[in-house]
């Protein structure tokens, strides 16, 4: 079975991804349902290399597929504690569902307490090295959007 | 521990906020630090190590420093500001946020402004640590004054969003 596979745009970049439908499929159901997602980029300030978009408060990500040993390309949902994300974030919300791919060796997602065990739902097929370019541009000049969607 | 008055004053992108320097704590890196005062440079923020921004030191200001305090967890918190130092080839993977300088050798004042900050969320935490004996040279070297004015954190956070801003650090004097 041919895999699924979408387009992810940051900034001026964009690469394909290919949904691990076989081993998250209820991952990667969950996120052809919300396609396209469009959202502010923003980057990990306490990962390393990741990126990611904050997903609306109603998804529901079922553990599936997870590791804390992140690589790059992967393509993640899993719930990011609110604290790296704002800093006056309402107190009752503590963690936001996000979606984020990895694109250098030295990350790892972090929770409050250490390594965080995230759902893989996908890899990046092709592209990567335009995202690793316009991820760092970005850092130093501002981030933008985001987007995925079906190719 | 008791502190001099030496202070310094930190401008990012035109808010200001002030520090003591740790003058007992860390004597040499204090004195290293002052005498290239001021540093002006475009301050990035971290990827690892929580609500951190850091300021380049670049051409003569470039400052190679020894380790002058014992390291343990939880060693920086927010309002600190260290010297961090990292030899050529000492990283992983591509640096392409930085200039091409500083892919090779960093040297840095690095500014805690908020919570999370450093090393301070597990003790466990390999992957965020910025500093590993031998190969890193990490001083604790001054404290922003108290209470941390909002606007200086809320600009720090903003070069998460927005990028590079610039930052100058110079010695500091009332009246």
């Amino acid at each position: 079975m041919l895999a699924t596979r979408l387009n992810l745009r940051l900034g001026g970049a964009d690469a394909v991804v290919e949904l691990a439908e076989r081993d998250a499929p209820k991952t990667s159901k969950l996120l052809l349902s919300l396609l396209p997602v469009e959202e502010r980029a923003r980057h990990a300030m306490e990962s390393g290399r990741e990126v990611y978009v904050v997903l609306g408060e109603s998804v529901d990500i079922p553990e599936e597929n997870q590791t804390i040993y992140q690589t790059v390309g992967d393509v993640l949902m899993y719930y990011k504690p609110s604290v790296f994300i704002e800093p006056g974030w309402p107190e009752y919300a503590n963690e936001k569902p996000v979606l984020s791919w990895v694109y250098e060796r030295d990350t790892a997602i972090m929770g409050t307490y250490g390594p965080l065990a995230t759902n893989v739902v996908g890899k990046i097929a092709r592209g990567l090295d335009k995202l690793q370019a316009e991820a760092p541009r970005m850092r130093r000049e501002g981030f933008g959007t985001m987007k995925l969607s079906r190719l | 521990m008791k502190r001099t008055a030496r202070r310094i004053l930190l401008d990012l992108d035109g808010t200001r906020a002030t520090a003591t320097l740790y003058d007992e704590f860390a004597p040499k890196t204090c004195e290293a630090a002052w005498n290239i005062l001021p540093v002006t440079g475009r301050a990035i923020h971290a990827n690892w190590s929580g609500r951190e921004i850091m300021l380049h030191l670049e051409g003569e200001k470039v400052l190679r420093l020894p380790q002058e305090m014992k390291v343990r967890s939880n060693f920086v918190t927010e309002g600190d500001i260290t010297y961090f130092y990292r030899a050529s080839q000492m990283s992983r993977g591509k640096q392409l946020a930085y200039s091409a300088q500083f892919q090779r050798e960093l040297s840095e004042f690095a500014i805690f402004y908020g919570s999370p900050a450093g090393e301070g969320l597990s003790a466990y935490d390999p992957a965020r640590t910025p500093y590993k004996e031998g190969v890193h040279v990490l001083n604790k070297f001054a404290t922003l004054d108290r209470p941390i004015p909002e606007e200086f954190r809320l600009k720090c956070e903003t070069l998460r969003r927005e990028g590079l801003k610039p930052l100058t650090v110079s010695r500091y004097s009332e009246g």
